[in-house]
């Protein structure tokens, strides 16, 4: 409602009817600023040669003989000499270290050589602060502005993210424009009978004509008041409740606030009351406040340090805003207000880089938007009424809040992106909200942002123009790369391409001992070693369901994040996507487990389309993999005989395709 | 309908998975999701069962003109359309009489077979409990007559009913359920000539001609009285078991998928029993002896199961890796276990749009159990392998061949049976079939990976399939409130 009064505010003070159109003018200084990707000019080399061994372990093909070619065969022979002469190191030639890392339960590869190789030959493992692939480092280096940084997938993930965003405001936003359309034709086309319209129940309908005698005199009074804003408070709660025109797209119901309680005591509000546009483009409605927090800081910096240059320009677009409070009906204030503090959307990138080079550009852009030629000095009163308008200062109940998370009063929004890393300020300490506020404006901090989405590509490019000096070589990779045991033990059982440490002793782990180990790891709490183990150890389970599919040339990892056992890649993450999930159904069919009454864990159906649901709003297939679990004895007599090799061949893996089935589709 | 929790509604929104023949979406379903718009009621004049879904939903007042007309349209249209005057013709009503204890003795072959040597279905005669007095449209597909009785045996000729199919009638308003108050033979005396002619002849005429009295504007509540729906409930469903009644989720179900345009018919038993494991055929010499063979290649205890060496390519590596036994799916049954209660298959589904009567039709094309979902949970090993075995072998579609194809071979399954999970009324449909991944090796083609290859997605157009990932819930606003 909020908007919809300050819409007929605009057109009451007769402003021309085009002057909805405005903020869609006014937008494209940030939305036509299209994030540029990050991508290097170097040659990327292609994955399928990055990734062309399935497992680490190399082959050497002899070259193909054809009969009709003879000089096939020479090369045929030439390969098979050389071989024999010089013969290749047996395969797996390297054994890569791994350690045995009893907190986390994993193992950890220390050497970045033997990490590319688990990775990049077979899709082994994970880093700890990355999706999967350990590419800390790189989007380390690239934050900081070094130019070998490559793109990395979380980055394109972010991008295409920002870009679907963005496609999804710019669709909501021409759907608001056509019913905008709408209105403003009905209304001419009621232009005639305007007095009747005063008592039309539909307001919004009236409300655009400009002529309307009851709430144009409503209005004015709304429009005519001054700049101090906590006076206007009152009247312009009152004329939102007698509204002239209902909350109608998403948009301005975002912008509603929760209870009519907010309206009142919180005075502040008012500044998004009196925008006298509603935000309709995409970036106009990021960069909307969330919060009251978000608003106030900004103020407050600014009455501490209004002379530091580079302080005057961040708080620039503040200052533009403030004709508007004013009184100035058109331009998109709240975006230029929450803008400048610091949201790191386009618009922001374009401040920054303009307080490097050109102070003034962005001050006349938004001026140009505003239709205003507001001056730098007038900011500092007009600041101040501001700050004098919200009381609260640091802890401000805000009226909508989203995602921010707070720690302190000092720190005032800290909303971190996903793709930030823990880091402090330079002396180890949190910085206080001037700090930050400088650091926003220097560009080398990561913003207590919004959490407005960020094109990172943008902060990433911006970022090198102001920040050259950052000294790579300095950073230490703080990611650690982790094999799950399931892994951990494939490589060592299957191929022997890792060996296992202990931690303490640095002494390689036999296999049969880190069997023994990681079945009693599986149980929580973990069970000392020599305890009865048991042939359903969730281990030994998830195992043989990890070895089937391995050894079938799948590439299983863990699924978590899809809520199930495992997904199936078919030839890895960096290919494709995943097209099976899979739970794994422990099953005790052998009549030794009827005979102890063994009670098998029961999934419920509900369970089940749980299951299915979230697995097909990501497009995956659900696989029930029944797993048959053998008789202790059985197990126990195949571990004597064969050890694990043996034992494995006693369990039965059936897999079975579960799909819902749609009985409208199926006719 | 249109609110009928349907698959994923990204799913809907999108071409589906290509190469999936079974779930490429045509445009018409596609929009099957859809709100329904009623202003196309009034274009159409004739209304059938397939209702009109299109259009966009609002989900909020925008205040135009534009809208409030729309809106105001579609409810106009929706009271005319409501405002119908449904009538009950003769020719889609039927009288029906509950006879609960006439074929409790009866014993059926299980494969009654024809004059013309065709065999039958099963008939389930001795759960027929409802008598129809002629027949009518809405009564077509359903009911038996049942053959092989003497001529004087009153009622001859006449089709019986299955509760599910009694009740689904009286559900429609096609049938009107009666009690009989006098005696079989009273009713439909046995002498009374060849009965099927009469009714041919005078099925609009009078439903009832063959009840005594009736010429002489005898009341004919002497005969009987009309039960109530509550009435035909109570008794017609019963638990799992008894004989004549039906359990409440079975009748749910039937009573979904008639409404939905399938032919629905009850398995015979004989399918339940099906699942008998054949003996192994006898290995021949070579296999012998390459068993032997491999058996000296045991693996190491503690691996690794590829020993060091010299390899030429990476299926003698993946073989080596292959200790756990795999399936493969035959056309023999091979589970050693048997069906049990509630998974067992229940009915015999067929599609709509196919040439179907109920004494001949082809081979059904889904399998169905039905299962509550409080009483029962997520089949284990044994269920799941006793009911998908008791569905024929039904291998993908041999011309999808190739990794192209890969995910849609894999999906479909070599044997797949329906069951649906009845929760409170709430029909849930769930498809379960018999997977083989180890009929699917990939490694085989990882030899051919070291030469550069065009595309990354294995051949297959993947990335417009998954394009509408990010798009989750489409028009998202729209769609979070399913």
């Amino acid at each position: 409602m909020a908007e919809t009064t300050t819409i007929t505010a605009a057109s009451a003070n007769g402003a021309p009817p085009d002057a909805t159109d405005k903020p869609v003018t006014a937008l494209p200084p940030a939305a036509t600023q299209q994030p540029t990707p990050p991508t290097s000019n170097r040659p990327r080399t292609p994955f399928h040669q990055i990734h062309a061994l399935p497992i680490p372990i190399r082959t050497f093909p002899l070259p193909t003989f054809f009969p009709n070619n003879p000089i096939s065969l020479v090369h045929l022979v030439w390969a098979w000499v050389r071989q024999v002469v010089s013969s290749p190191a047996a395969e797996p030639s390297t054994v890569h270290i791994g350690v045995w890392d009893p907190a986390t339960g994993s193992v950890h590869v220390n050497d970045p050589k033997s990490i590319r190789v688990l990775w990049e030959q077979g899709f082994f493992g994970k880093g700890t602060l990355s999706r999967s692939e350990p590419n800390w480092m790189k989007r380390e280096l690239g934050r900081r502005g070094a130019s070998q940084a490559g793109n990395v997938s979380e980055e394109r993930t972010e991008a295409r993210r920002e870009e679907r965003r963005m496609a999804k405001w710019e669709r909501a936003k021409t759907e608001l424009e056509a019913i905008e359309q709408q209105r403003l034709e009905e209304a001419r086309l009621h232009d005639a009978p305007s007095a009747e319209v005063a008592d039309e129940p539909q307001p919004m309908e009236g409300a655009q004509v400009p002529e309307q005698v009851q709430l144009a005199a409503e209005l004015q009074e709304v429009t005519e008041e001054p700049a101090h804003v906590a006076p206007v408070n009152r009247p312009v709660v009152v004329s939102t409740i007698e509204g002239a025109r209902p909350p109608t797209g998403p948009t301005e119901l975002l912008a509603l606030p929760n209870s009519l309680l907010d309206l009142i005591q919180d005075p502040s509000t008012t500044c998004i009351l009196e925008n006298p546009k509603p935000p309709v483009g995409p970036a106009a409605l990021l960069a909307l406040p969330n919060s009251q927090a978000d608003l106030t800081p900004n103020t407050a910096s600014t009455t501490e340090t209004p002379q530091d240059d580079k302080t005057v320009l961040n708080q620039a677009p503040v200052d533009v805003s403030l004709p508007a409070v004013n009184g100035l009906p058109n331009g998109v204030l709240v975006n230029g207000h929450t803008r400048s503090n610091g949201t790191p959307k386009h618009g922001v990138v374009m401040t920054t880089e303009a307080s490097a080079s050109e102070p003034s550009t962005f001050i006349s852009m938004m001026a140009q938007v505003n239709g205003t030629t507001p001056s730098v000095p007038s900011s500092l009163p007009s600041s101040e009424s501001i700050s004098v308008s919200t009381p609260q200062g640091n802890g401000p109940q805000p009226p909508k809040r989203r995602k921010s998370v707070r720690f302190s009063p000092d720190v005032e929004s800290t909303t971190f992106q996903h793709h930030d890393p823990p880091r402090l300020s330079p002396d180890g300490l949190p910085k206080s909200t001037a700090e930050v506020m400088n650091g926003n404006v220097n560009g080398s901090v990561p913003l207590p942002s919004l959490p407005s989405p960020e094109p990172t590509p943008n902060t990433v490019v911006a970022t090198p123009v102001l920040e050259a000096a950052v000294n790579i070589t300095e950073i230490p990779n703080k990611e650690q790369f982790q094999l799950a045991p399931e892994e951990a033990f494939f490589l060592v059982f299957a191929m022997e391409v890792l060996s296992i440490v202990d931690p303490v002793t640095l002494a390689p782990i036999p296999t049969d001992k880190l069997l023994t180990l990681f079945r009693a790891q599986s149980h929580f709490p973990p069970q000392q070693v020599g305890f009865s183990l048991q042939p359903q150890d969730a281990f030994l389970v998830n195992y043989a369901v990890y070895h089937h599919f391995r050894s079938l040339g799948w590439v299983p990892r863990h699924g978590i994040k899809f809520g199930v056992d495992w997904i199936l890649y078919q030839r890895g993450p960096v290919f494709d996507h995943s097209e099976f999930g899979i739970m794994i159904m422990p099953s005790f069919s052998d009549k030794h487990w009827k005979e102890t009454k063994f009670e098998a864990p029961r999934r419920s159906w509900s369970w089940l389309m749980g299951v299915n649901r979230v697995l097909s709003h990501v497009l995956k297939a659900l696989v029930l993999v029944y797993v048959d679990v053998p008789s202790p004895a059985t197990f126990d007599e195949a571990m004597c005989q064969g050890g694990i090799a043996a034992a494995l061949e006693k369990y039965t893996i059936r897999e079975v395709m579960v799909r819902r089935f749609s009985v409208n589709r199926n006719r | 309908m249109s609110l009928d929790d349907d698959d994923t509604p990204t799913a809907s929104l999108m071409p589906g998975p290509s190469a999936d023949g079974e779930e490429a979406l045509t445009a018409d379903e596609v929009l099957e999701d859809e709100t329904q718009d009623f202003r196309l009621f009034t274009k159409n004049a004739h209304i059938s069962a397939q209702t009109i879904r299109k259009g966009e939903k609002d989900f909020e007042s925008h205040g135009t003109r534009a809208q409030e007309n729309a809106l105001e349209q579609s409810r106009q249209t929706m009271t005319e359309v409501l405002s119908y005057t449904r009538v009950h013709s003769k020719q889609n009503w039927v009288r029906a009489w509950y006879f609960p204890d006439w074929w409790a003795d009866w014993r059926e072959e299980e494969h009654e077979v024809a004059k013309d040597g065709e065999k039958k279905p099963f008939a389930h005669v001795s759960d027929r409990v409802v008598l129809l007095e002629g027949s009518s449209i809405a009564s077509m597909n359903l009911g038996r007559a049942v053959t092989g009785q003497p001529k004087d045996k009153p009622g001859r000729g006449l089709d019986w009913l299955l509760p599910e199919e009694a009740l689904y009638l009286v559900e429609r308003g096609s049938l009107d359920l009666w009690w009989p108050a006098r005696s079989m033979e009273e009713l439909f005396p046995a002498a009374t000539a060849p009965l099927k002619q009469d009714e041919a002849e005078s099925e609009s005429v009078a439903p009832s001609a063959e009840i005594p009295g009736e010429d002489d504007e005898v009341d004919e509540y002497e005969n009987g009285f009309p039960l109530s729906l509550q009435a035909a409930y109570s008794l017609l469903i019963g638990n799992d078991g008894d004989r004549g009644k039906i359990s409440l989720q079975k009748f749910q179900v039937f009573s979904n998928l008639k409404r939905a345009g399938y032919n629905v018919l009850r398995a015979p038993p004989t399918d339940r029993h099906l699942a008998i494991s054949q003996p192994q055929p006898p290995k021949s010499l070579w296999q012998w002896l390459s068993s032997l063979l491999s058996l000296q290649h045991k693996p190491q205890p503690y691996g690794p199961l590829v020993q060091p060496g010299l390899y030429r390519s990476y299926i003698p590596i993946y073989q080596k890796m292959a200790i756990i036994p795999r399936h493969k799916p035959s056309p023999e049954p091979s589970s050693p276990f048997e069906m049990d209660e509630p998974f067992a298959i229940h009915y015999y589904v067929w599609k709509a749009a196919q040439k179907w009567s109920k004494l001949r039709h082809p081979a059904p094309d889904f399998r169905l159990a039905v299962v509550d979902a409080q009483d029962s949970d997520v089949p284990t090993f044994e269920q799941v392998t006793a009911l998908v075995d008791a569905t024929p072998h039904n291998p993908a579609n041999p011309e999808w061949k190739g990794p192209g194809r890969l995910y849609a071979r894999l999906k479909h399954g070599h044997r797949h049976v329906l069951i649906a999970v009845v929760d409170h009324g709430v029909i849930n449909y769930m498809r379960f079939a018999e997977g083989a991944f180890g009929e699917e090796v990939l490694y085989e083609r990882f030899d051919a990976r070291g030469a550069p290859r065009g595309g990354k997605g294995g051949g297959r157009g993947r990335g417009n399939g998954r394009g509408g990932r990010g798009g989750r819930g489409g028009r998202g606003r729209g769609r979070r409130g399913r």
